[in-house]
């Protein structure tokens, strides 16, 4: 274990000389007689030193060191034989033939465990074994497992983690030894933790065995959540586990639980509030942590936690302030009102002289604060902003930038100080989170666009960032010409022609073309003319791609027909991105005979500059926690992203996009389903059993062009059973109010593909596939009919498992022969309009309306959903139930206690059809919640499905 | 003489007279070698030896020669690896089973391929007969005879038929080997 103290840290090269060829020369020492112990050690440290300092050794060299080592095994020093250990251990991954020393060290680990190498044996035997062998040394590493030397039981759990990958069910059978040495009481003084600023007591001493230990069992048990939960329930009681770091892991487990399992959550959340009160702080901060991470917490899940880290800001310790206004700050990003009952403590330490903590002070403030404050915050952050790292600078940078969409009335302020920190000293990613704050005022906030982009024009004049300067000059491009005066912004573009690198005078030239382009070329003829003129000195620049760009705007600006120009120079739809790599992909990856054909770039669907835009920004925050909150990206959002409104359904689309492609991989490996074409959609995992059944099944809908595809994933619980052949029998019928067409089933089974054999101790679980047809229109001689109606089948399908159950031995592990047939009854599931359709962007919802409304149908209907509780809610469930994204924000309920909302929604069906949706809603607690749908689709029969798709 | 002056005269006798020799241990698995330096050094003899995976390392001490033993093990997959704990050692003792007359065809290849290796000219050799308290074991004649001995000219080469198990001749092996820290 590395020391936590900073002079190790740093790695202070100038101690001892070291490189690693001398190192290797030096090495003739090892074959030396008789064995000088001192030198050799040294040597030993100097190895250990290079190689935990990242240097490699080439296979032949820790080959042969690795053998020049084994030679010290004649000296019984044990110090020495500490160090080769440590150096065995660390050459173990590189060196050729390492099990040579097995022998060696096998006498080791027989030895008293008063022996001090003892446990460094037992540590490089682990690394030196592979999984055949492990067997041969289980008896081993169980009695040093429940040794009562600390350094040795350590050793051994820490050595069973690692090799629990290699032979999982080997080390699987030492759970008991384990779980005893979670319990042993050992005596190494005292237990008592004083927090990460005391001495060493984290890492050292007290029961840190109990840690390794209880990260052992973890891992043994990671695929089983009942004994998870008895592990937690039973460790988690006060004094059983006196580690703190110990704790410290029950906590994230129980944590864990708490979110993968609803109804965990009560248990879980009471052991976390109780860790509060642990008299370690890690444990504290950790079990706040984690509740504020809870999804969906509740104000009164997360009072408790908020009112212990409120507690630490008045801690006389730095390193306590510190931790607990830190995550105060990112849970502000979330709740910043819940936040707020520590507003006066944050006060107090925003003047601190320790910069962190002010800086956290500051913009956790900049967030749960009122518009009121900020001038005053601002103030007091510009005093110091020079003092701070970029890394502060941009935590800063992103808490402004929330905040200038919050109050866009404030943007005046907040963009004068985005243009003076631009003008200070800073590294590209600060910039960048600056540049990108300024266009996203741009974008959201119309007042500052002026000045934001002349702002930005005076940047590019000293930027020493191609990136950005490119990334500038593109959106000087698209947003220049809207502007008043056009004029201003050439002498910048142009400038950029005349001084810089061939990226940015490229990206310049198209920059420029755009003014002379279409619209704004008609309004301003003059800014045309110089236009042309400037392009015109463009065709001698020295570099090809800026000669190429220039010649090709001039040619298209000079069209009589200026839609040509509109077309070409302005035209903002691009390819769909993720979906052109993937079929790229396909393309390259499958088997040569494709090549026969070109790729079909037709194939690829074009997307508008918006859809892209939005697309883009879903994917970046996809990392963030979907809570529907202002919250500002945690990765640096695209130039044109939206404001950092992360709300729940925002992730509609790409999910579901998403969820698609990962499928789409994983169904391209079975060869039964290639002649159904490409994967058009797949549905979220439905559950179809409680989680604590016997057998655990959750199904996928998968929709192809003609075909269904139902993906049943089956997790068997019982270790005493085996099951094989595994089949699921589905039998669809008409969901109500679906009229039966002729008697025709419009779904018509195809084949099943069964899981062989289901373990309990498989990792992944079983999959059955099972294909049906989506039968064309039953009545081809019916004309009205379209074909899409029968496409988009409805449907419930009732599901029962088949298989043959074998006991399985438990002494022999081995199943019995002979099995019996049994069957096994879920949960129905449902086949509906949402699973045909995609979620999507647009920019404009009227437009939408109008157009669609224009050309397809129109169907209402009228809901009362006694199970929702508020508009908030409903403006999360209701998307996803029908598939459709929302736009204009209109998922976002503003006001806190709003009685009516209208929710705007859109979708495309796979068949590539529109679909937009209104639903008004009016919520009262004496009468709840009613809702009224209007739905227009291009397709017939969709609308009437949508309307009537909500529960 | 007390334990102060003994320890004393021990260091002064290590001082000027003591050697250290390394031996290297070779031969097919299950011919005996780990059964041999486990009696060699002091210890007892046992049928349930383990196969060694890898080398084993134990000294042996005989008046003021100090024997550093590498046992190394025999199986097929370690045999690469004889050649490096063979480098630079005072001799190398290769060991058969006497009683396992299939085996002497392998045990003579791999012997002559590993004397053949340049790097360890020169080195003198003792081959020595194993388990010669079992009936069916041949004498050293036969064994000279099957593993070609004659041919290994360019060292010094000895042979001897021993039992680790009934402490048959190992006094001969000792001297053999003591007798190499002279040259
Ligand atoms: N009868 C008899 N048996 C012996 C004698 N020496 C060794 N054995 C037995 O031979 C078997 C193998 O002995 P080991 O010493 O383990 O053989 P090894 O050469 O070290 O084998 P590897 O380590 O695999 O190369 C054991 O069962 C020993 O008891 C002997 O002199 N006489
Ligand atoms: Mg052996």
């Amino acid at each position: 274990m590395m020391s936590y103290s900073k002079k190790d840290e740093d790695g202070d090269s100038a101690i001892f000389k070291v490189d690693r060829t001398s190192v290797f020369q030096e090495a003739r020492l090892f074959n030396t007689s008789p064995i000088s112990p001192r030198k050799c050690r040294l040597l030993l440290t100097k190895m250990t030193y290079l190689l935990y300092s990242g240097e490699r050794f080439p296979v032949a060299e820790a080959t042969s060191l690795f053998f020049g080592i084994t030679k010290l095994f004649q000296h019984k020093d044990a110090s020495l034989r500490q160090m080769v250990y440590l150096v065995i251990k660390e050459l173990a991954s590189t060196a050729e033939d390492v099990i040579m020393v097995t022998s060696s060290i096998m006498k080791d680990t027989a030895v008293g465990s008063d022996v001090v190498y003892k446990a460094n044996a037992i540590r490089a035997l682990c690394r030196i074994i592979d999984g055949q062998n492990v067997q041969a040394i289980e008896r081993l590493i169980k009695t040093a497992i429940v040794d009562k030397t600390p350094s040795v039981s350590s050793a051994a759990l820490v050595s069973a983690y690692h090799l629990h990958p290699l032979a999982k069910d080997v080390v699987r059978r030492w759970a008991n030894e384990t779980q005893e040495a979670v319990q042993a009481t050992k005596s190494f003084g005292s237990s008592i933790m004083s927090g990460f600023g005391g001495s060493s007591s984290a890492t050292s001493g007290t029961g840190m065995s109990q840690y390794h230990a209880i990260g052992l069992l973890y891992k043994m048990r990671e695929h089983d959540r009942m004994a998870l939960v008895k592990m937690v329930q039973q460790f988690g009681q006060a004094g059983v586990v006196k580690n703190a770091a110990g704790v410290v892991l029950l906590v994230r487990l129980a944590a864990k639980l708490a979110e993968e399992d609803p109804n965990l959550r009560k248990p879980m959340w009471t052991l976390l509030d109780g860790w509060l009160r642990h008299k370690a702080e890690m444990v504290n901060f950790e079990a706040a942590k984690a509740i504020c991470n809870l999804s969906n917490v509740t104000d009164q899940e997360v009072a408790p936690a908020i009112h212990v880290l409120q507690l630490f800001l008045t801690s006389p310790r730095n390193v306590s302030k510190f931790t607990a206004i830190r995550i105060l700050h990112s849970f502000a990003s979330i709740r910043p009102v819940a936040v707020n009952p520590c507003n006066m403590d944050i006060e107090n330490l925003i003047g601190n002289p320790n910069r962190s903590i002010a800086t956290f002070a500051i913009t956790t403030l900049l967030k749960t604060g009122n518009e009121a404050s900020v001038d005053r915050l601002m103030k007091q952050i510009s005093g110091f902003m020079a003092d701070i790292t970029d890394e502060f600078k941009i935590t800063i940078v992103e808490a402004i930038r929330t905040l200038c969409l919050k109050f866009p009335q404030k943007q005046a302020g907040m963009l004068t100080f985005l243009s003076g920190v631009l003008r200070d000293e800073g590294g590209y990613e600060f910039k960048k989170s600056v540049v990108e704050s300024m266009f996203d005022l741009i974008k959201f906030v119309s007042e500052s666009r002026e000045e934001a982009l002349a702002h930005l024009c005076e940047f590019i004049e000293d930027c020493e960032f191609t990136k950005l300067a490119v990334r500038i000059l593109h959106l000087l491009g698209t947003e220049g010409p809207k502007t008043s005066q056009p004029t201003k912004f050439i002498r910048y573009i142009y400038n950029r022609v005349v001084l810089e690198n061939a990226i940015v005078r490229a990206a310049a030239v198209t920059a420029l073309a755009k003014f002379g382009a279409g619209e704004c070329g008609i309004k301003h003829p003059d800014v045309k003319k110089s236009v042309v003129v400037l392009l015109t000195r463009c065709l001698d620049d020295p570099d090809d791609e800026v000669r190429d760009r220039a010649a090709l705007n001039l040619k298209l600006i000079k069209y009589e027909d200026e839609t040509i120009a509109e077309r070409f120079v302005k035209n903002e739809s691009t390819f769909s991105l993720p979906v052109f790599e993937h079929q790229l992909i396909m393309y390259v990856t499958g088997d040569p005979s494709t090549f026969s054909t070109p790729f079909d770039i037709s194939s690829i669907p074009i997307v508008t500059r918006a859809e892209a835009d939005a697309q883009d920004r879903n994917n970046k925050l996809r990392s963030s926690s979907a809570l529907p909150t202002l919250k500002p990206p945690t990765t640096g959002p695209s130039p044109s992203s939206a404001p950092g409104i992360a709300s729940v359904s925002d992730h509609a689309t790409t999910s579901a996009a998403a969820q698609t492609q990962k499928y789409a991989v994983q169904l391209a490996t079975v060869p039964e389903l290639k002649p159904y074409g490409a994967l058009l959609k797949s549905s979220k995992e439905v559950p179809l059993t409680e989680s604590e059944q016997e057998y655990v099944v959750t199904a996928v809908k998968h929709i192809f062009k003609n075909h269904l595809v139902l993906q049943f994933n089956i997790k068997n619980t019982l270790p005493e059973v085996l099951l094989e052949n595994v089949t699921v029998l589905c039998q669809p019928s008409l969901p109500e109010g679906e009229e039966e067409d002729a008697g025709e089933p419009r779904l018509e089974e195809e084949f099943i593909i069964p899981a062989l054999a289901l373990k309990a101790t498989d990792e992944a679980p079983g999959i059955v596939y099972v294909a049906f047809r989506r039968s064309e229109a039953s009545e081809p001689e019916d004309p009205e009919v379209e074909a899409s109606d029968f496409g988009y089948a409805l449907a419930t399908f009732s599901n029962t498992l088949k298989f043959t159950t074998k006991e399985i031995d438990p002494t022999t592990s081995e199943p019995e022969d002979m099995g019996y047939e049994d069957e096994y009854s879920v949960e129905d599931l449902e086949l509906q309009i949402s699973d045909y359709l995609v979620p999507s962007f647009a920019s404009s919802f009227q437009n939408l309306w109008e157009q669609i409304g224009a050309a397809g149908e129109e169907a209402t209907d009228t809901y009362k959903l006694s199970a929702v509780k508020g508009i908030q809610e409903a403006c999360e469930t209701i998307p996803a139930q029908l598939g459709l994204q929302p736009l204009e924000g209109s998922d976002l309920v503003v006001a806190q206690n709003a009685a009516t909302h209208v929710l705007k929604l859109f979708g495309k069906t796979i068949g590539g059809g529109r679909v937009v949706a209104t639903v008004k809603m009016a919520y009262s607690t004496k009468s709840g919640m009613v809702v009224k749908i209007t739905c227009r689709s291009e397709e017939e029969g969709v609308a009437t499905r949508v309307a009537g798709a909500i529960a | 003489m007390s334990g102060f002056f003994r320890r004393i005269y021990d260091w002064l006798l290590r001082l000027f007279w003591a050697t250290e020799l390394d031996v290297t241990m070779i031969g097919l698995q299950n011919a005996g070698k780990t059964s041999l330096l486990r009696v060699l050094a002091g210890g007892e003899f046992t049928i349930d030896s383990i196969p060694t995976v890898g080398f084993n390392m134990k000294k042996v001490q005989k008046g003021h020669v100090t024997l550093k033993c590498w046992d190394l093990g025999g199986q097929p997959r370690f045999r690469s690896m004889w050649e490096r704990y063979c480098r630079g050692v005072s001799a190398i003792v290769f060991i058969v089973d006497s009683a396992d007359q299939p085996s002497f065809a392998v045990a003579k290849d791999e012997l002559h391929a590993l004397v053949q290796k340049p790097i360890l000219d020169g080195i003198p050799l003792l081959v020595l007969g194993n388990k010669s308290d079992l009936s069916d074991s041949i004498g050293v004649d036969e064994l000279i005879e099957e593993l070609d001995l004659k041919d290994i000219t360019t060292r010094e080469v000895a042979c001897y038929a021993i039992s680790a198990k009934e402490e048959t001749n190992l006094d001969a092996v000792l001297q053999w080997l003591i007798a190499r820290a002279k040259n």
